[in-house]
């Protein structure tokens, strides 16, 4: 085989790499409860360990092959049935490779990260085998380049959630979290099944490839159809986005293991800013849209960190941030800036992930995540501390990490045209540079409180993708500049330079000051209770949801099931059958069945019987 | 003389159990009635393997002259409508036997009954005369309502008496509309193309009449509410092998005499009347998820979303696009996997755990003293039944879908929202039941052993493979499918969903009349 052909051969065989994980997956089974009891459940763990391995590294080769080329259309033919033909169209490209390259390589951090934190758990089986399936998914979805695909593959991964987050179904809240996670998610899914449904008939096509040709070639439309198209379409992202008003679920997914909160806080709820990106051409078709996205993202963003600001779960606070950080990704994508937004997806992720995989170690050693708790652990968990302060550093607008650079190339693009966004996103930052340092001091500032006096040493399975997500954020700008993906310091927008650091440090030195400093008796009290209720309830969303929708839905079944009863059921019993029916019950159950066989075999025979006579009658 | 086998086979195997000279223990007369149905199953498949692919019209047809002046005949034929059903139908049969108790009452009977529904099922399936069909249809319920009422739950009387009498009134109300057609349209018989061909001639209104009546007879049987109140007490009165016989394959007998008899007879006035079936058809969507989301009992949950499920098969033909007839008859057969799954699970749990109440299961998930695999599949079933993508529900789901949306565009929508619904009650029902804390000091329930998983194991494959690939679900019946609508599109220029300019100025048209924005 020449040396040309390898290349190749690493590109066109990724469509292999969604297929490892799913193996892996589907590997897990035999340690399914009562089949292989021997072992423990652990094999099925190290088993995707490695396949993991194998995408990660699969991904890898063939990021470095395909770097600087073309992307690639492969087809697979799914489905020809009456004229419409499912095939599943591959987009490999080096972004696609990337974001395989992005999920695989979490997904491995998380896995190792599980095998310490899980330790206990006898659910191993069963919960690798999840996280496997979501690497799966999220893979295919990278490679995949239709919006009908994309669209499949997000409602299973809405399966997966609901099944990952009752992982520990026998505790109440991880139940109703699932619950809400299936069902929130689910709305924004039929929402994006609707837009699918009607896109075909419009366009003709769901190829994202194609789409965005036809949306650049101004088709004709009627502005309420690309209205109403575009926002069903963005209903999708919005779910999975956790994004106002379906951003309930990320917090209540909180109650799963914490282990997949490292891939459902970084690249989970990214699946839904990918496909966002991916449809911009077609959303911006509707200036509505396109508003509504910002306007969506804009809420998001501010209320989610203030609402992060408000909590004690430190792993709730941290969901926050990210329904925040996704806002972010909704104004970049409302404002056509998807190198932005795709910048801060990255970022986002590799910094959240750290985030997620710090705190988890504090939750791991002290056995409690409320932050009212923690305390002083700075001295006995330095290194913890020290991955914590990196993540906070790579989030946040700060040089020279990565989150300077995505949100500098968001500012640039916002500066001239929209400079009330601008201040949007500069509070932001300044706000979760103040909420994470918050929950810095919290946890790690102060002096040891009962429940941390001892925090032991975690395990090195957790260490060690923690330190590896912490060199992946410290490396990140370098990897950025050599793959040219960072603007020249001679085109540098040095005024949004400036306030964007200026305002990551007011934001680091309000919080520390706040924090950091025992003078101030925590927990701080705002002057206005009611504002601090209303940010630590999360705008009393759950009971809005309780008080419209659910309680609608549960008066319309009851309704339902009262017509059904008394009305539809009640009416046949009225003209008359009921004195037939309860004569015959009560005859069957105290004599046996012979009447009922002679019931039925008259009966039987005389409609036979009618019938032949009906028929000979007229001949 | 392979579909005859098809529909002998079962007699003869009854006729052998019920007249063994000697006396049979339990044990062999399950045994004989499970090599009756294997032997039926290769049998279907030896059919599949004769079926050619590039007809749309019967096929292997067989016809005798049985009463000549009464314009009887046997007259067989199977085609992309029916294949799909009869394979069903000895799949289910099969996995009823099967499952069927080890020890039950009067053994003998209820093997000989279940294999004259049998009969009864394919006989109608295949039956290309329109009294030999309806024979066939009366044929089948009385072993049914037998099977009900003897081997049923506590209100087994009430509801077994209380199917007969629907059905019986359904047959009546099919009788009349066949007799209308065939004599109103002096037709020289009552076979299927005899009819077929006078049809025309009937004013539109007349046509209308008949099919009022035929979608009234055959509404019962599927049933389209508000025809409905006999379903809920059957099917969960009924024991679970009944209970899948009568949701996975009975059901189906109504929504094929819809297609057949109702789309394939009238089609001009099934087109007249379509708008009216389709805003019927999210009624019934509707109807049954929210029903379903107010019951306690989880049998009696799964019977009301079987209720639901029939709207979309409704909405389907209402459609006469291509695409949504083939979808329709593909969700004949995906519900029909589906319920067969959730009624033998649900059975289980019965058996096992005691009730059926939803306040009184939980926690089954628990894998030491749970069911975990039943739960597993559970999770499985109702995911399917809510139309998640790689399960068989999906794809027959979203080609109705898309196939009607170019015609009904918010009846469709609003369908997609009932989708919704049922995924509400599902949740609902798996979290009751499956998840949750098991209470270790009641949780002593009897082990699942393996012969009990496989028929569940089987059907929970098939709900895999053919959501993986639908192309096994859907091409028996693509050629048979495309032929009714384009029959359907003769009569009428209408939007047609091949072309892709027509339906999107359908669609600008829609948009333009604000129906969309009222309803999105």
């Amino acid at each position: 085989m020449g040396i040309d052909l390898m290349p190749q051969f690493w590109i066109e065989t990724i469509w292999l790499v969604p297929c490892y994980s799913l193996l892996g997956a589907a590997l897990t089974i035999p340690w399914s409860p009562g089949i292989l009891s021997r072992t423990g459940p652990r094999p099925a763990g190290y088993i995707n360990l490695l396949m993991t391995f194998c995408s990660f590294l699969h991904s890898a080769i063939a990021l470095s092959k395909i770097w600087g080329q073309p992307a690639q259309q492969v087809y697979f033919p799914w489905l020809q049935v009456a004229h419409l033909d499912l095939t599943l169209p591959l987009e490999i490209s080096a972004l696609s490779i990337s974001a395989m390259a992005l999920v695989t390589g979490l997904n491995f951090m998380a896995q190792l990260y599980a095998v310490g934190y899980m330790e206990m758990d006898w659910g191993w089986a069963r919960f690798f085998g999840f996280l496997a399936f979501f690497e799966a998914g999220m893979c295919a979805l990278a490679l995949c380049n239709s919006i009908f695909f994309s669209f499949m593959i997000l409602e299973i991964l809405t399966l997966g959630t609901y099944v990952l987050v009752g992982l520990w179904f026998s505790q109440s809240l991880v139940v109703s979290g699932a619950r809400d996670a299936f069902l929130t998610k689910r709305v924004g899914d039929l929402l994006l099944l609707m837009g699918v449904l009607a896109l075909w008939p419009i366009a003709g096509t769901w190829n994202f490839t194609e789409l965005a040709q036809w949306a650049e070639s101004n088709p004709t439309l009627p502005p309420g159809t690309a209205t109403l198209l575009g926002l069903a379409l963005i209903a999708g992202p919005m779910g999975k986005c956790a994004q106002f008003p379906l951003h309930l679920w990320l917090d209540e997914a909180m109650e799963g293991p914490l282990p997949s909160t490292i891939l459902r806080n970084s690249v989970v709820v990214a699946t839904g800013a990918w496909v966002l990106i991916k449809l911009e051409p077609v959303l911006a078709l509707s200036p509505v849209v396109m508003t509504t996205m910002i306007g969506i993202g804009a809420v998001s963003a501010v209320g989610g960190t203030l609402i992060a600001i408000a909590q004690i779960d430190i792993k709730r606070a941290l969901s926050y941030s990210v329904t925040a950080y996704m806002g972010l990704v909704f104004i970049a994508v409302g404002t056509q800036q998807n190198e932005a937004a795709l910048l801060l997806v990255l970022i986002h992720a590799i910094a959240m992930a750290l985030l997620v995989m710090s705190t988890g170690t504090v939750v791991w050693s002290n056995i409690t995540q409320d932050l009212t708790q923690l305390g002083g652990l700075w001295s006995r968990r330095p290194f913890s501390g020290i991955s914590y302060i990196v993540g906070t550093f790579a989030l946040i607008g700060l040089p020279p990490l990565g989150g300077f650079w995505a949100l500098l190339k968001l500012i640039d693009g916002l500066w001239g045209t929209h400079p009330l966004l601008v201040v949007v996103v500069l509070l932001v930052n300044s706000l979760t540079a103040f909420s994470l340092t918050r929950e810095f001091g919290l946890i790690f500032g102060g002096k040891p409180t009962p429940m941390t006096v001892r925090a032991p040493e975690v395990l090195w399975p957790m260490i060690i993708p923690m330190t590896l997500a912490m060199g992946v954020a410290l490396h990140l700008p370098l990897i950025l500049q050599t793959l040219n993906l960072l603007p020249d310091w001679a085109v540098l927008n040095k005024d949004a330079a400036l306030v964007l650091t200026w305002s990551s440090i007011l934001g680091l030195s309000l919080g520390a000051v706040v924090y950091l400093n025992p003078s101030i008796q925590k927990p701080i009290q705002l002057p206005v209770p009611s504002v601090q209720k209303l940010l630590a309830a999360d705008f009393y969303t759950p009971q809005i949801y309780r008080a419209t929708i659910v309680l609608g839905v549960a008066i319309l079944s009851r309704i339902t099931d009262w017509i059904d009863r008394f009305i539809v059921d009640g009416f046949i019993n009225a003209i008359g059958l009921a004195s037939i029916l309860s004569g015959e019950s009560l005859k069957f159950s105290n004599t046996g069945q012979s009447q009922s066989y002679l019931l039925t075999i008259v009966v039987g025979i005389s409609v036979i019987g009618l019938m032949l006579v009906w028929s000979i009658l007229p001949v | 003389m392979l579909l005859s086998l098809l529909i002998w086979l079962p007699v003869l195997g009854a006729a052998l159990i019920g007249f063994w000279p000697q006396n049979l223990s339990e044990q062999w007369v399950k045994r004989l009635a499970l090599i009756v149905s294997t032997v039926l199953v290769g049998q279907t498949v030896w059919v599949i393997s004769q079926f050619d692919l590039s007809q749309s019209g019967f096929q292997m047809r067989e016809i005798l002259d049985w009463i000549e002046p009464l314009g009887l005949s046997y007259h067989l034929g199977v085609d992309g409508l029916s294949l799909p059903l009869v394979v069903l139908n000895s799949l289910l049969t099969w996995i009823a036997i099967y499952s069927s108790p080890a020890k039950t009452i009067r053994p003998r009977l209820y093997y000989v009954l279940v294999l004259l529904v049998n009969t009864g099922v394919t006989g109608a399936f295949l039956a290309q005369n329109l009294l030999l069909f309806f024979l066939f249809y009366e044929v089948e319920l009385i072993p049914l309502y037998l099977l009900i009422a003897v081997w049923g739950g506590s209100k087994r009387g009430y509801a077994a008496t209380k199917f007969l009498i629907y059905t019986a009134v359904s047959g009546i109300l099919i009788l009349a509309g066949f007799l209308g057609l065939t004599w109103l349209g002096h037709a020289s018989s009552f076979d299927y193309e005899a009819v077929q061909t006078v049809v025309s001639t009937l004013p539109l209104v007349l046509q209308v009449l008949l099919l009022g009546v035929l979608i009234l007879g055959f509404g019962i049987k599927t049933p389209l509410v508000p025809l409905h109140t006999w379903l809920p007490d059957a099917y969960v009165e009924a024991s679970p092998p009944i209970a899948i016989l009568l949701g996975g394959v009975l059901a189906k007998l109504g929504t094929y005499g819809l297609f057949r008899f109702g789309l394939g007879l009238l089609p001009e006035a099934w087109k007249s009347i379509a708008p009216l079936l389709a805003v019927w058809a999210v009624v019934i969507v509707m109807y049954g998820a929210l029903a379903a989301i107010a019951q306690h009992d989880i049998k009696r949950m799964v019977a009301y979303s079987s209720i639901g499920h029939m709207g979309y098969v409704l909405l389907g033909g209402a459609a006469l696009t291509e695409l949504s007839i083939v979808g329709a008859v593909s969700q004949m057969v995906a519900h029909g996997f589906i319920l067969a799954l959730l009624f033998y699970l649900v059975g289980i749990i019965e058996t096992k755990v005691g009730t059926r109440e939803l306040s009184a299961l939980n926690g089954l998930m628990s894998p030491v003293r749970g069911l975990p695999l039943v739960s597993a599949l559970l999770v499985l079933g109702g995911m399917a039944s809510a139309g998640i993508p790689g399960l068989v529900g999906f794809i027959a789901e979203f080609l109705v879908f898309q196939g009607s949306y170019a015609v009904f565009s918010w009846q469709t929508l609003l369908c997609v929202v009932g989708t919704g619904f049922t995924a509400v009650y599902f949740v609902i029902l798996l979290n009751r039941t499956c998840f949750g804390r098991l209470d270790s000091a009641l949780a002593y329930y009897p082990k699942v052993v393996w012969s009990e998983r496989f028929p569940a194991l089987l059907l929970a494959v098939a709900i895999l493979f053919l959501g993986v690939q639908p192309y096994w679900l859907v091409h028996w019946s693509e050629p048979t499918t495309a032929a009714m609508a384009q029959m359907a599109a003769a009569y009428e220029t209408a939007p047609n969903l091949m072309s892709v300019k027509a339906v999107a100025q359908s669609f600008t048209d829609l948009t333009n009349r604000d129906s969309l924005s009222t309803n999105l």
